[in-house]
């Protein structure tokens, strides 16, 4: 928990975080699901009736499994079927410029990102100023999202996590964005809505998809009322995974998504 | 004491139509009345006017295999006692509607219209609702043919939204991508220089197909659906979801699980309202205020976290008790994280109170009339504010609300005075709100001791097809009613979710009459609604 001075939430000085890395998160958040063992062939199959958004695949060729980040909702179904062979894991899965960067194999899995809140920030901040001068105009779409993401997005702007810190902010118009922070499975009543927003946003231009439901369906999947993820609608840029992510991943994905900005994209601006 | 009303109610409904019922049956807390199509309109309008009863819900469902006909039920709610008036449709594609005489009724009507293709007779709103104009006509998602994966055709159209022609009158169309981090809808103001003459909102637009969904979904999937119909109910709408089966299990869940529940219903319920306090203070130009609120807010997610694994209270319930337990070592972080942040919280609403460029601000902003919040059917905040004493922890107790629900004849009295008071407007409902983040942090210190029992209990391995059951819980809207009707092989033969935004939109066309376009925003935040819990 953070610490505060005793004097309460008047006068009580600076809140917003310089390190997030002792306080990422508490040891049960489910962040992601991570294979300990390699599952036996019933495993295998079990698992994969189990999971409710089919994150959790066989591969027939050599007998593995793969995990699809960008599917998994944390709902745990898999590791309290198969303790021994699947864990949750407190620490979140990172985002991904492609959308098969963020499937997982059985082979064991080293993922984390030692780097710290402040450090993500300023390196975010250099890579921002050299492509957009000195700010970063995010314009976020709700494409049909429970509202989850919206939560943590809107966390951003609070006094703790303060993206305006490092040079980024939420515009009211997408004529004004640099960024689209799109979230939910891209309902069909919101992809006509959602490809003029693409359309309005000037280039160059970043896509970021934020959530399971916005990187693949999640949950909803694909279906009548869904297009199954924002990729079926406008070019994707960055992919972050979670259900919902937590403020601090938002922040990684969005450092992501300014890297993968071509040099000569700056020309035209 | 609900089995009397039950009794009661029989009585009085059977003595009045007793020719036109042709079947009662009772299930739990629930009376059962089938009627014929045509009586439909006059039975509806005597429970609604001369028993007082609130109209709870209306479902549809296709049991055309079944019975032959699609089957609609019109729920009803009075004292801990759900009424539905049950009809066949049989080879019929039109049911009379009751919209003129319950007001509320017509949203649902024409969502029937839209998802099932029955035509409601009489209802003066013949515009789509849920399928936007790109949605060719004739085909209807949930009756049963219809293919869960099925991509329709677009198909080019025009919503007519209602048109205010006159000297000086223009148009402001807003959505549906706005401009603060919220969810999408239009909103179509007509205004006389900056007052607003009228507002049409145009809803559904993430509308998901979650019912069609859960229809081919394992039970506990569904369980995870319901935590996403709106990511900030997710224990009011689980919790809902799995009493339904619980009571079509007819199991009781362990006392401990019980208390679980209400604490993480009540965690939730404290954490949206410091949310919406935060955006209240934020769109009256106050950040000080906001930026206090929201820093407790993160405080308070943080605490979910370290308890659930989940920000926003994901993956609490379970079908038959809840998944995560309260140790002792949460027990003592829940206490010292609610005693700092009441303590915080109160300094807080000290400041915004004193503060009359905020205070003036709310004061006769979005004002609501008693009679239109009761005629569109309204609950939560949104009905309390008006002084409609409707709480579905009180009404319909579950979890361990029995626990808190005594007062003294005084305590009832006073009660009965603060709600004749109340005045409709946005300072009421920040009033209340306030009210209400300090009874969850009572009720929560005295959830605390827990039962030495279980988490939960198993619930049978088959459930009896075609049984079905209501679930509901009051979340931080009002009160969220699910029905659930099993099929066979344990699957879901209909899911319909109603919750308290669904009841509570139509109120904010009222609300914002004659306020300027710039209060808008106010008042939506006081309202505090949920797009994706309204369109599913």
């Amino acid at each position: 928990m953070i610490k505060v001075s005793r004097k309460g939430i008047v006068g009580n000085g600076i809140e917003t975080i310089k390190n997030l890395t002792n306080l990422l998160s508490s040891k049960n958040y489910r962040g992601s699901v991570i294979f300990m063992a390699e599952p036996t062939n019933d495993q295998r199959k079990m698992l994969e009736d189990i999971c409710p958004t089919k994150a959790l695949f066989s591969i027939k060729e050599n007998n593995t499994m793969g995990l699809d980040n960008g599917k998994c909702i944390m709902c745990g179904y898999c590791s309290e079927a198969a303790p021994k062979t699947i864990e949750i894991s407190n620490k979140p899965a990172i985002p991904a410029k492609m959308r098969n960067q963020m499937i997982d194999y059985s082979s064991p899995q080293t993922l984390s990102s030692k780097k710290s809140y402040e450090q993500i920030g300023n390196e975010l901040k250099e890579k921002i100023q050299k492509m957009f001068g000195r700010s970063l105009a995010i314009r976020q779409v709700d494409a049909g999202s429970c509202n989850g993401c919206e939560i943590e997005i809107a966390a951003l702007n609070n006094p703790i996590y303060d993206i305006e810190r490092f040079g980024m902010r939420f515009v009211a118009s997408p004529r004004h964005a640099d960024v689209l922070l799109v979230t939910g499975p891209a309902s069909r009543n919101m992809e006509i809505a959602l490809l003029r927003t693409y359309e309005a946003t000037p280039s160059p231009k970043i896509v970021i998809a934020v959530g399971a439901c916005a990187c693949s369906g999640g949950i909803f999947s694909d279906t009548y009322a869904t297009t199954g993820g924002i990729d079926k609608v406008v070019p994707v840029d960055v992919y972050i995974p979670g259900c919902p992510p937590r403020p601090e991943l938002l922040l990684q994905g969005l450092l992501l998504a300014v890297n993968r900005l071509k040099p000569e994209n700056k020309k035209q601006i | 004491m609900n089995n009397t009303n039950l009794e009661n109610y029989t009585k009085e409904i059977t003595n009045k139509f007793s020719n036109k019922i042709t079947k009662t049956y009772q299930n739990n807390n629930e009376l059962h009345l089938n009627v014929e199509l045509n009586d439909i309109p006059k039975i509806c309008d005597y429970v609604y006017k001369n028993l007082n009863a609130r109209l709870a819900t209306i479902i549809c469902s296709d049991e055309r295999k079944n019975i032959g006909g699609f089957v609609i039920r019109y729920v009803f709610e009075k004292d801990g006692v759900f009424i539905f008036i049950v009809v066949s449709t049989g080879q019929n594609l039109s049911f009379p509607s009751i919209a003129l005489h319950i007001p509320s009724a017509t949203l649902y009507e024409r969502e029937i219209k839209d998802m099932f293709g029955l035509i409601p007779a009489g209802n003066p709103d013949a515009r789509p609702l849920v399928l936007h104009e790109h949605w060719p006509d004739e085909v209807f998602p949930l009756r049963k043919e219809f293919e869960l994966e099925t991509k329709t055709k677009r198909q080019e159209k025009e919503y007519p939204f209602l048109r205010v022609q006159g000297e000086g009158i223009c148009e402001i169309p807003v959505g549906p991508v706005h401009a603060g981090i919220i969810e999408p809808a239009h909103f179509r103001f007509s205004v006389l220089g900056e007052n607003i003459i009228n507002l049409e909102t145009r809803l559904f637009y993430t509308h998901k197909g979650m019912e069609k969904l859960a229809e081919s979904m394992r039970l506990d999937e569904v369980l995870l659906l319901s935590e996403r119909i709106s990511g900030d109910e997710s224990v009011a709408n689980s919790s809902a979801f799995c009493q339904a089966i619980e009571n079509i299990a007819q199991v009781e869940i362990p006392k401990r699980a019980k208390k679980i529940r209400t604490i993480f219903g009540e965690l939730e319920r404290i954490y949206n309202h410091v949310g919406t306090l935060a955006g209240v203070s934020a769109d009256t130009s106050f950040p000080f205020g906001s930026a206090r609120l929201n820093i407790l807010k993160e405080r308070l997610m943080r605490l979910n976290e370290s308890i659930s694994g989940s920000r926003i209270l994901f993956g609490v319930n379970r079908i038959g008790g809840v998944r995560c337990d309260i140790t002792a070592e949460h027990k003592k972080l829940i206490l010292e994280t609610l005693n700092e942040i009441s303590g915080d919280f109160d300094k807080i609403i000290i400041i915004l109170k004193s503060k009359s460029s905020f205070m003036d601000r709310l004061r006769g902003t979005g004002t609501i009339s008693k009679k239109i919040a009761y005629d569109l059917g309204t609950v939560g905040i949104v009905a309390r504010c008006v002084g409609i004493d409707v709480d579905a922890r009180r009404d319909h107790p579950y979890g361990s609300y029995y626990l808190h629900n005594h007062k003294t004849p005084q305590e009832l009295m006073q009660h009965q005075i603060e709600m004749e008071k109340r005045t409709g407007d946005a300072l009421t409902r920040f009033e209340i709100r306030v009210q209400e983040v300090q009874d969850s942090f009572d009720i929560i210190r005295e959830s605390l001791d827990l039962e030495n029992d279980f988490l939960f209990t198993s619930i049978p391995e088959r459930l009896e097809p075609f049984r079905s059951s209501l679930g509901w819980a009051e979340s931080h809207r009002g009160q969220t009613l699910h029905w659930v009707m099993i099929g066979e092989n344990n699957s879901i033969f209909r899911y319909k979710i109603r919750t308290a935004s669904f009841c509570n939109w139509p109120v904010i066309e009222q609300a914002v009459l004659n306020d300027i376009v710039p209060d808008f925003p106010l008042v939506n935040k006081s309202l505090d609604l949920s797009y994706s819990g309204n369109d599913l």
